[in-house]
């Protein structure tokens, strides 16, 4: 069994995240705010919870979003911080420094100065700022630089702003699978796996929606899934049904029959991309009582997201006055 | 009321020309004010179908988009939208609807990056209701123009209709009368004048008869 994925030190971590668990939101409370009449009352009720003190000093419910942000970043510096192996959080991370870098690089050639920036990545701001600022890339992590290089040489070339996010969501899912084979973590890297796997099968039925050809969707494809880009490409342009039938027999058939059912009656991809943090979620379920091991701490991390999801689901419905059922009918399962 | 004038012969002949002019006057501004109004209604007809169409088609963007909005960080959001694929050059013109110069835009949508590309956003972290809010919204833009088009020429030939229907007002209801007032009151102080000469007159040619 590879080190990373078991051992007692994690014995520690694994006790204060039982108790953290204890404090997530459960399913009694997201229903009462669910039927909660105003987005007022949705925040007395997250009062109660571990949110009161993100949630104490809104001047407006407007304004809920830095609080989340701030109540995410929290979660993820305290596990980094009682992890054994820091690097691990450092990986989900990632996702943030790539999210600044998006939003960077997108500024300058706007020109204009960005914002909403995550300041819990792993690469601090200014480094990234400077760096994107003089297009210079060296005090960026190696694989990183190579990115970075090449989202500046693909805008010198198109001036296509898609091909930043193209080129940097391709470069963080690489590194995801890439670094946890690396770390020998089995767990990790099935569990980033099965995200690509998600997100090519979502990609694919709204490129093919949008009508694009065959090329771009292998330029858009995720490396590293379990299905390779050639049972994509193979079957694009085909009808969804034979991508359901395709995918039947195996562990994604239950979520892609559903979600592309929904699809043909609503029109709506909502349903999918329900099911698809669902199917994570069972996934890590699995391996949340595992004493000795990473698990636990990817399950809470997986479970705050979700949570904090499902929150500003339920206020950005609140305050738009959705019905129950929009709201009901996407809300993600509870990690507990 | 009538103008307060010299009951001169010299005024009599100005009113009358000026009575003849704004008659003229009248019924063409009658006549713009009738061309206006029905210019008026088939505008407004057209901008209320296609203000009908936008607003439907608006209300389902907008709901797509707070869908997406619900399913996404605003960070996210905020990045895949931040910068846009297409770049809009709009062109003002007018165009001459009775003397009323109503703005004509020509629009040219010119594309960054891919061809035809609206989607400014990679795919892995953004929604899917993302792309039904864009798709609609990009399709409504043209439309969304047009009705700015249409709108402002309807707004202004309202204006237009106003003034021309006061002005038309003022003609038929104030100066026409007041001149022909003056005019009759003129012709009268003429004629009394007149008779008052003609009355002297015989009364002189008595008393010189009497002496005679």
């Amino acid at each position: 069994m590879p080190a990373v994925d078991r051992s007692y030190a994690y014995a520690y971590a694994v006790g204060r995240i039982r108790a953290l668990e204890r404090r997530l939101i459960d399913r009694n409370r997201f229903n009462r705010m669910i039927e909660a009449p105003s987005p007022e009352e949705v925040l007395k009720i997250l009062a109660e919870t571990e949110y009161a003190a993100a949630m104490a000093g809104l001047e407006s419910v407007y304004d809920f979003e830095p609080a989340l942000r701030d109540e995410l970043g929290r979660s993820y510096l305290e596990l980094k911080k009682m992890s054994p192996r820091p690097e691990i959080i450092d990986l989900f991370l990632l996702r943030f420094d790539i999210h600044n870098l998006k939003a960077l690089f997108k500024a300058r050639y706007l020109g204009t100065e960005a914002e909403m920036l995550y300041s819990f990545g792993t690469l601090s701001l200014p480094l990234l700022r400077e760096a994107v600022a003089a297009l210079d890339f060296r005090e960026l992590p190696p694989r990183l630089r190579c990115a970075a290089a090449q989202v500046a040489d693909e805008f010198a070339l198109s001036s296509d702003s898609q091909a930043i996010d193209l080129i940097l969501d391709r470069f963080l899912y690489d590194e995801l699978v890439s670094s946890s084979r690396e770390m020998g973590s089995h767990f990790l890297e099935e569990f980033f796996q099965k995200q690509v796997d998600l997100i090519n099968i979502k990609t694919f039925i709204r490129l093919q929606r949008i009508g694009r050809d065959r090329a771009f969707l292998q330029k858009v494809l995720l490396p590293h899934g379990r299905l390779g880009p050639e049972f994509f490409i193979a079957l694009y342009g085909n009808s969804l049904e034979q991508l359901a039938g395709e995918l039947a027999a195996g562990e994604y058939g239950p979520l892609v029959g559903e979600g592309l059912r929904h699809w043909l009656e609503r029109k709506s991809l909502a349903r999918l991309e329900k099911l698809s943090d669902d199917f994570l979620t069972a996934f890590l379920q699995r391996g949340k009582h595992t004493p000795f091991g990473l698990e636990a701490l990817v399950g809470y991390l997986w479970a705050r997201e979700m949570e904090i999801k499902n929150i500003r689901l339920i206020l950005v419905g609140k305050i738009n006055r959705l019905p129950q059922e929009a709201i009901r009918e996407r809300m993600r399962h509870a990690y507990l | 009321m009538e103008i307060r004038v010299n009951p001169t012969r010299m005024e009599l002949n100005r009113l009358k020309r000026r009575l003849k002019m704004a008659e003229r006057g009248h019924k063409l501004l009658k006549d713009k004010r009738d061309e206006l109004v029905r210019q008026f209604l088939i505008l407004v007809r057209e901008n209320r179908e296609l203000r009908e169409r936008v607003e439907k088609e608006l209300s389902s963007a907008f709901a797509s988009f707070m869908l997406a909005r619900a399913s996404m960080p605003l960070e996210v959001l905020e990045e895949a939208l931040m910068y846009p694929t297409r770049r809009l050059e709009l062109q003002v013109s007018r165009r001459n609807i009775m003397s009323v110069y109503t703005p004509q835009f020509q629009w040219e949508a010119q594309k960054e990056g891919e061809e035809g590309n609206i989607y400014p956003y990679g795919y892995a972290d953004t929604s899917a209701e993302l792309d039904t809010a864009i798709e609609t919204l990009a399709r409504v833009m043209d439309q969304l123009l047009e009705l700015a088009e249409k709108e402002k020429a309807v707004q202004m030939l309202a204006d237009e209709i106003e003034k021309t229907r006061r002005r038309v007002n003022a003609l038929e209801h104030v100066m026409i009368p007041r001149m022909e007032a003056t005019i009759r009151y003129i012709t009268m102080k003429l004629d009394e004048n007149e008779r008052g000469a003609l009355t002297r007159l015989m009364k002189i040619k008595d008393v010189v008869r009497a002496k005679v």
